[in-house]
């Protein structure tokens, strides 16, 4: 690629950037690891087990609410502590007929109400719990018998007002759920740390657990552009309280089996944290949010960017040798052949530093993969992940900047 | 692994500057390595280019010794070596790479075009007392960004090369400052319209396509023709 000029500049900067951010990651887990990973403010699970409720918002999620619903059901805790609420969001299609099967089982309440979207469903079941514990399980997901075990005793510690758990790919089979399963390992490193950061910008959908008084302190869910985990997420972060991260509360969720449907996703969730952003400027910057304002959230916008300009420069690069190709068959008559001459292997330090970055990317998804489920191997979709998410990434990021420019808003599904 | 994690809300100074450390020694590792690699490049174009002097200080001296010897020690290939043609593909990958020492390239470039000239005038000198008929041409580029079609003359003419081996091609770029080469541009009366060729004494300027270069130089058929020959007569 060329090298030199100002392109070659903005290159070397980025690449410093994406670098750096991935260095003080791992430098931030190995002094956290030194400290063997101690829960701070004493989270020992000692204190007495608070009243949970665990809300499952679904609009047309026929095909999987029940599994979500057994799974809240098999959950290791006392039956009289835990409630499920399912909450039918004006469903067009049987969900409310799945739902209603678990009428008058213990702990279960079921709620149907006029489509408003996933905050209204949430609201809703904050305004009819009593519970000390709230917390959203999306329908397509499911929950990992102990996790409630794994999460509660984090909220020992008085200052945790949200405890997130570790998210991974339900029973992938198709080749995209597999490299979505090792980015979803490099997600439960991110979460992980960015919750020993202090700096946890997104409280995922799935099974993450809020004081239910904190949440209602803030005023509830609200639409926060379509993605109302990461608004809540930073609305918590602006009022000061902490969320904790507890990587062995395991969830399953299902991802999307086809590139459409993954873009689709993958535009929400990056409009909306790009409007969310834009929402919570003020914190950019600002020495007041620690390491969420001065690191963590100017560096996620600035890889939004640089994940757009790689992609564009490479792509120019590689039309411009496609098109110097074509002209110069057209000039000689024939196919140039590749020199094997050694002098020409390409030793720039830009590929050093992309190989050193690529390696970097696996020790991250490998030590998620060890805080997430003990083993250190990487998922087998890590190769293809490496190889092409990056290509595909920008077309979502690029689409959503466009978007988030327009305010053109993004549809769920 | 068990415990969950969370950290009080602050600024990790000291990770970040433990971090912003260890990026800075990775950058400084892989700029030293490529810089490493590039100086061996340009040490092994330095070396191809002494041979190249010393192949032609050895042709100088015989050229002075011819009064005692025939002309059947020198033949056209004795002067350019293989060497020199991929010369100036390498100058050109260096050129685009970040780490290369700019000066030295620039020395490298000066000197290869220097080593072009010197052969170019001593195969004039010999074929004049040897009777030999080589066939070359002088080619002029720029690099500068103005000459949109160098590009496509210069894939043009290492095809020309490919398919005639024993074809002499002396490429120059005109905004090298060396004078020798200012001496050859103004004996040639090279205007600055580039791409431009020197064919048989004669300028040709804009792009030219191979059917328009064996056009204008029939010796080409020739040289094919005695390329055959030669390996004939080698049987």
């Amino acid at each position: 690629m060329p090298e030199i000029g100002i392109s070659g500049d903005i290159i070397y900067t980025l690449l410093f950037i994406s670098l750096y951010f991935e260095v003080f990651l791992l430098v931030s887990f190995l002094e956290r690891r030194a400290e063997r990973f101690r829960p701070q403010g004493g989270g020992n699970g000692a204190g007495a087990l608070p009243r949970v409720a665990i809300v499952i918002p679904c609009f047309n999620e026929e095909r999987t609410l029940a599994s979500t619903i057994e799974s809240v059901l098999a959950l290791r805790y006392p039956r009289e502590l835990l409630e499920a609420i399912v909450v039918d969001d004006g469903s067009t299609d049987g969900t409310l007929r799945v739902a209603k099967q678990y009428e008058g089982r213990e702990g279960v309440r079921i709620f149907h109400k006029e489509n408003g979207g996933k905050h209204t469903a949430l609201n809703l079941a904050l305004t009819e719990t009593t519970a000390d514990l709230i917390g959203c399980l999306d329908a397509d997901s499911t929950v990992g018998p102990d996790a409630l075990m794994r999460i509660v005793p984090v909220f020992d510690n008085k200052d945790v007002s949200a405890v997130t758990p570790g998210i991974h790919v339900k029973n992938p089979k198709t080749m995209l759920q597999h490299v979505q399963d090792a980015e979803y390992n490099l997600s439960v490193f991110n979460r992980f740390m960015l919750a020993a950061l202090g700096s946890a910008f997104i409280t995922p959908g799935p099974f993450s657990i809020f004081r239910t008084q904190t949440v209602r302190d803030l005023g509830g869910w609200r639409h926060g552009h379509s993605t109302e985990d990461m608004e809540m997420a930073l609305r918590m972060q602006a009022g000061g309280h902490l969320i904790a991260n507890a990587p062995s509360a395991t969830v399953h969720t299902s991802t999307p089996r086809t590139l459409p449907e993954l873009f689709r996703q993958r535009v929400r969730w990056t409009y909306g944290f790009l409007r969310n952003a834009l929402d919570y400027r003020f914190m950019l910057g600002n020495r007041a949010y620690g390491n969420l304002g001065l690191m963590i959230l100017p560096l996620a916008l600035v890889s939004v960017g640089a994940g757009i300009y790689f992609f564009i420069h490479v792509l120019w690069y590689w039309l411009e040798r496609l098109y110097d190709l074509i002209l110069r068959i057209q000039i000689t008559g024939a196919f140039p052949h590749p020199s094997l001459d050694l002098f020409y292997i390409n030793t720039s330090a830009l590929w050093f530093l992309v190989y050193i970055a690529i390696a970097l990317i696996l020790v991250l998804i490998c030590t998620g993969s060890w805080i997430g489920t003990g083993k250190r191997m990487p998922p087998v979709g890590t190769p293809l992940f490496i190889l092409f998410y990056s290509f595909l990434t920008p077309l979502w990021l690029g689409t959503a900047v466009f978007r988030a420019l327009f305010k053109t808003g993004v549809e769920w599904r | 692994m068990e415990n969950p994690i969370v950290g009080a809300r602050r600024a990790d100074w000291r990770s970040y500057a433990v971090a912003l450390v260890i990026t800075t020694a990775i950058f400084a590792t892989a700029l030293y390595a490529s810089n490493y690699f590039n100086e061996r490049r340009i040490a092994e174009i330095r070396t191809t280019q002494d041979n190249i002097s010393i192949d032609i200080l050895s042709l100088e001296t015989q050229f002075d010794l011819l009064a005692e010897h025939s002309c059947r020690d020198i033949s056209e290939n004795s002067v350019l070596s293989k060497e020199i043609r991929p010369l100036a593909e390498r100058l050109s990958y260096l050129e685009t790479q970040r780490s290369v020492d700019e000066s030295e390239l620039l020395r490298l470039k000066r000197y290869y075009s220097l080593l072009q000239i010197k052969d170019l005038l001593l195969m004039k000198k010999v074929a004049t007392k040897c009777s030999l008929k080589p066939v070359f041409i002088l080619y002029f580029y720029s690099n500068e960004g103005d000459c949109k079609d160098c590009e496509n003359q210069g894939y043009a003419l290492t095809a020309l090369s490919e398919k005639y081996p024993q074809l002499r091609i002396y490429s120059f770029d005109y905004n090298l400052d060396i004078s020798a080469l200012q001496t050859l541009l103004s004996i040639n009366d090279v205007e600055n319209k580039l791409p431009a060729l020197s064919i048989n004494d004669k300028m040709y300027y804009g792009f030219r396509n191979i059917q328009d270069i064996e056009k204008v130089l029939p010796q080409l058929a020739t040289l094919d023709k005695a390329a055959s020959s030669t390996r004939k007569s080698a049987r």
